[in-house]
């Protein structure tokens, strides 16, 4: 089968699943639109956070994070607006109800630092395994798995955490000490401030080669021109300025119709489902009702859900995207070593993202844009962790 | 007859760190060094870093989701 014949065949099946669970209920279905277009876009614009942070540690090589930050720029400009009409008065003390400002304290910078090491020893975040579990990596399954095992692990000792630490934590918003347009301001200039920094280090590394997209030839006719248009989004790879920029604008557009993009709290009901079966349940978890973010999810005993349309649809529109581009294939890593590690690297990403209620993208993609101080703390700590975690795989054959 | 390295099936990272200790293992006689790979990231990593070792990278699809990687020893005079 050609590679448009089989990704045709995959965007129908798409079609039929939004339209049957439309019938069913419109929030699974527009999360599952929701899950195909982040899906999509990680995939085609191959857009990693671990190797947003490895790749500048390791090579003084910023691409990955040079979209990252585009994405938490057009995030915090959404999200500030979103929020000064749901919080007009910041001074009262009230925070916004669905934004990912989260209890801040050592759990989150542990947290930050777990996920860190994790997410660099495997290869990908959470959101990066899955989509590359789309495009058929079985080392990204092995370390879903991992990830799974450790948010359950995290689960079991959440009480200890929460009884130390994280009930008495406070929860900073930005805009409650700046006002909305000073907590959006600072936050922009923050990022820019970062985007330097990046810039320094990649120029002290030397050159950067970027790779010059295929040209098409001149266009003469309007089908010339859509062809070339439909080739450079579902062949060839995206920029990753522009890719940061959609996820950061779906991120928005999720936020406003519900709640900011995040996962790793449907991925913890799973965890706890699959151990209520085996009779070994996770006990009563203390706060989690009370909390935004990707904190976990206790298990109500159904199986659909409308966030897990979210993480089967970034799965799913990561493997149409890969099968379009001609990017599918089955990939077994030859080195024993590597499961070992993508396992490894999972458990301690689902650790840290239990304890920091949520992962790359709950806790810092969508955590910054919230306008919380969190946010930072845990970016500022995943950054430590991918860097010790850069240098254990230096000595990893 | 260049030397091959196939680092398919490996995940991110390794293309490119496997492919940077077998450059800097080549003797100065050789003059490339084939790589295949199937990780589609690598074919930003790898041409960057082969150039700071002073190579030069022509990537060739080899179908199948697999890339076949040229990376050719840049003389004196074209510059280092």
């Amino acid at each position: 089968m050609s590679k448009v014949t089989s990704a045709v065949a995959a965007w129908g099946v798409a079609g039929i699943i939004y339209v049957a669970t439309h019938q069913f209920d419109t929030q699974f279905a527009m999360y599952w639109a929701f899950g195909l277009a982040f899906g999509f876009v990680l995939q085609r614009a191959r857009f990693c956070f671990a190797s947003a942070f490895r790749d500048l540690f390791l090579l003084g090589h910023g691409r990955n994070m040079k979209g990252v930050l585009v994405g938490l720029a057009v995030g915090s400009l959404g999200f500030g607006l979103v929020m000064s009409r749901q919080v007009p008065m910041t001074f009262l003390g009230i925070l916004p109800p669905s934004a990912n400002v989260l209890p801040l304290g050592i759990h989150t910078a542990l947290g930050g630092v777990l996920f860190g090491v994790g997410m660099v020893l495997a290869g990908g975040c959470v959101s990066g395994s899955i989509y590359r579990m789309g495009e058929g990596y079985v080392a990204s399954w092995v370390a879903f798995a991992g990830l799974m095992g450790g948010l359950l692990a995290s689960a079991y000792t959440w009480n200890w955490w929460w009884d130390r630490f994280i009930s008495t934590a406070p929860r900073y918003w930005l805009p409650s000490w700046l006002g909305h347009p000073g907590a959006i301001a600072a936050t922009l200039a923050a990022l820019a401030a970062v985007y330097v920094g990046v810039l320094v280090m990649e120029h002290r590394a030397g050159m950067v080669l970027p790779r010059t997209p295929p040209s098409h030839g001149p266009s003469d006719s309007v089908g010339a021109e859509l062809r070339s248009v439909v080739r450079t989004v579902f062949v060839d790879g995206w920029a990753i300025i522009p890719a940061g920029a959609v996820l950061g604008g779906l991120n928005v557009l999720l936020f406003t119709a519900q709640e900011p993009w995040g996962f790793t709290g449907e991925v913890s009901r799973w965890s706890l489902a699959a151990a209520s079966l085996v009779n070994l349940p996770a006990p009563m978890l203390s706060g989690v009702a009370d909390l935004p973010g990707c904190v976990f999810v206790p298990s109500d005993g159904s199986i659909l859900n409308h966030m897990l349309f979210l993480v089967v649809g970034m799965w799913f529109g990561s493997f149409a995207g890969a099968l379009g581009a001609g990017e599918f294939k089955v990939r077994l890593p030859r080195r024993r070593a590597r499961y070992t590690q993508s396992l490894g690297g999972g458990v301690l990403m689902g650790y840290g993202s239990g304890l920091a209620m949520g992962c790359t993208i709950g806790a810092f993609f969508s955590g910054i844009p919230s306008l919380a101080l969190n946010g930072w703390v845990f970016a500022v700590f995943l950054g430590g962790g991918a860097w010790i975690g850069t240098q254990l795989i230096q000595r990893i054959p | 007859m260049a030397d091959t390295l196939d680092v398919r099936g490996e995940i991110c990272p390794y293309p490119m760190m496997r492919t940077v200790t077998a450059l800097k293992k080549l003797s100065k006689e050789d003059r490339s060094l084939e790589v295949v790979t199937d990780h589609a990231p690598a074919l930003d990593t790898i041409p960057t870093q082969a150039a700071r070792l002073g190579f030069r990278t022509d990537i060739e699809e080899a179908g199948g989701s697999e890339w076949r990687l040229v990376l050719t020893r840049i003389d004196g005079e074209e510059g280092a």
